[in-house]
């Protein structure tokens, strides 16, 4: 028999993969950074060295981006939408722990924010191929070793801020915002001194800009620091997700005051 | 067997529940009746191990904690939302694997509460769209799924048209007649008179007067069940 996270993650999966207009939207923003920064790095120089350059600076915001939008709609839709449609009370009314419920739910998210990823990245490797570009494979497990923990660390954010909300449209203003998060942490690295990337490289999401722009800089990042960085965000993702299962408990849960 | 005691809760200082005791017995429909904010979800709620009472005791068969309680009820509330996007089968699993039903006698549980409660020609249809009687009986579906001893209702014929009345009528009647508990609210009086064996009222989260629908007639000197309800809870 499964394991309650694991019943309310294949239903959510299965929700999910139904709602055929928010997989498109995500597929669309999945594929927005190749599509975006391939017409750029094309149209300012095309088959120079500066179009690649373009590319390789361009790449690690909208990858990074790209796991914060892959589950989105889902983290929306099964906490605030639950809530919104009052099926997350009767859901509550099973002999299931709360913690479950959220872990549950987290794990539909983080397929969905780790396709995402994935899809973003399939475009780029398109994109690198065709503009001759060969970054080294070889640092390619480092670089990994980061950007697995992101989809975590996105997943708990949205459904914390979906646990907070009452209805979807709430959310999705909230949601949205969370985008900027990745974005302003991409700023944060492009304006930081050279001499502050060292402690930025542990910080969730500037750490794993550091690695991708390294990693198509054909540096490479060491991969106690990558696995460091990794670790770090996994953490932040797990207390993330304490706090949202905290918040499930609360008495406003269940009537949405 | 439902019981509770001295049962109280507050929300942001306002007491919604308080000091309230009441009991609802096997092979039998009780009744909870309140105006609207009389405290009557939320006592229902509590009992469902949703919401913590801030004090008193609840017990569902002798058993006090939240979790052995849900394991001996099923609860069709206010809140009774399905999953649009999953069919009626497929809402009924879902809350079936919660519940730990095998999975081998997931499918034939499902199709005996499908055919008891007549859902059998929409069984495969997502619940989209549904009519407000579809709603409520699939909703109702998920609450029995498991076969609880112990079944709570919150005005479930609410939006119902006469039919769905009727319907939900006679598999309350049912149920009631295998030896379950029913603990149900309602406004409508005519319904509970039906209905119930016994009957509770509340106002402002009090319990005002107990009793078998002809009990509260005679103690309240009224005509009617309305009558006396209007009385006690003036």
């Amino acid at each position: 028999m499964m394991s309650h996270p694991l019943v309310i993650a294949r239903k959510e999966i299965v929700d999910g993969l139904r709602d055929v207009r928010s997989l498109v939207s995500a597929l669309v923003y999945a594929l927005m950074g190749p599509v975006v920064v391939g017409l750029v790095s094309l149209s300012v120089h095309p088959g120079t060295k500066g179009g690649t350059t373009v590319l390789a600076g361009m790449m690690s915001v909208f990858t990074l981006v790209s796991a914060f939008v892959g589950g989105m709609n889902v983290a929306m839709d099964t906490v605030a939408g639950e809530r919104e449609r009052r099926s997350l009370v009767p859901l509550l009314l099973n002999p299931v722990r709360r913690v479950d419920v959220v872990i549950g739910k987290w794990l539909a998210v983080c397929f969905f924010a780790a396709a995402g990823l994935a899809i973003n990245l399939a475009g780029f490797a398109v994109l690198i191929a065709r503009a001759g570009m060969a970054p080294p494979l070889r640092l390619a497990p480092a670089a990994a070793l980061g950007l697995i923990s992101l989809p975590l660390l996105a997943a708990s954010l949205q459904l914390l801020i979906s646990t907070t909300c009452r209805a979807v449209k709430e959310a999705q203003t909230y949601l949205s915002l969370s985008v900027f998060l990745p974005m302003g942490a991409g700023m944060f690295v492009v304006f930081a001194p050279p001499s502050a990337h060292g402690w930025c490289g542990l910080l969730p999401l500037a750490g794993q800009q550091l690695q991708l722009e390294a990693f198509m800089a054909g540096s490479g990042t060491p991969t106690v620091q990558a696995l460091a960085v990794g670790c770090l965000t996994a953490a932040l993702a797990a207390v993330l997700l304490l706090v949202a299962a905290k918040r499930l408990e609360s008495d406003e849960i269940v009537y949405g005051n | 067997m439902i019981r509770i005691q001295d049962l109280r809760k507050s929300f942001q200082r306002r007491t919604v529940v308080q000091d309230l005791s009441l009991e609802a017995t096997d092979g039998a429909i009780t009744g909870l009746l309140g105006s609207n904010g009389a405290g009557k979800s939320t006592t229902l709620r509590m009992i469902c191990g949703v919401l913590e009472p801030e004090s008193g005791s609840i017990q569902v068969d002798h058993r006090c904690e939240a979790e052995e309680r849900q394991n001996r009820l099923g609860a069709l509330l206010d809140h009774n939302g399905l999953y649009a996007r999953l069919t009626v089968r497929e809402n009924l699993a879902y809350f079936g694997r919660l519940r730990g039903i095998p999975p081998e006698s997931l499918p034939a549980r499902i199709d005996n509460t499908l055919a008891m409660l007549g859902l059998e020609s929409i069984a495969d249809r997502r619940a989209a769209g549904f009519s407000q009687g579809e709603h409520m009986k699939t909703a109702l579906a998920r609450a029995i799924l498991h076969g609880p001893q112990n079944i709570v209702l919150d005005e479930p014929t609410n939006g119902l048209d006469v039919h769905s009345v009727r319907s939900l009528r006679e598999v309350l009647m049912r149920l009631r007649n295998a030896g379950k508990c029913i603990l149900f609210s309602s406004h409508v009086l005519e319904e509970v008179r039906m209905l119930c064996d016994r009957v509770f009222i509340i106002s402002a989260g009090r319990l005002v007067a107990r009793g078998t629908p002809e009990e509260l007639c005679a103690q309240t000197g009224a005509a009617s069940l309305e009558e006396a309800f209007v009385r006690v809870t003036l």
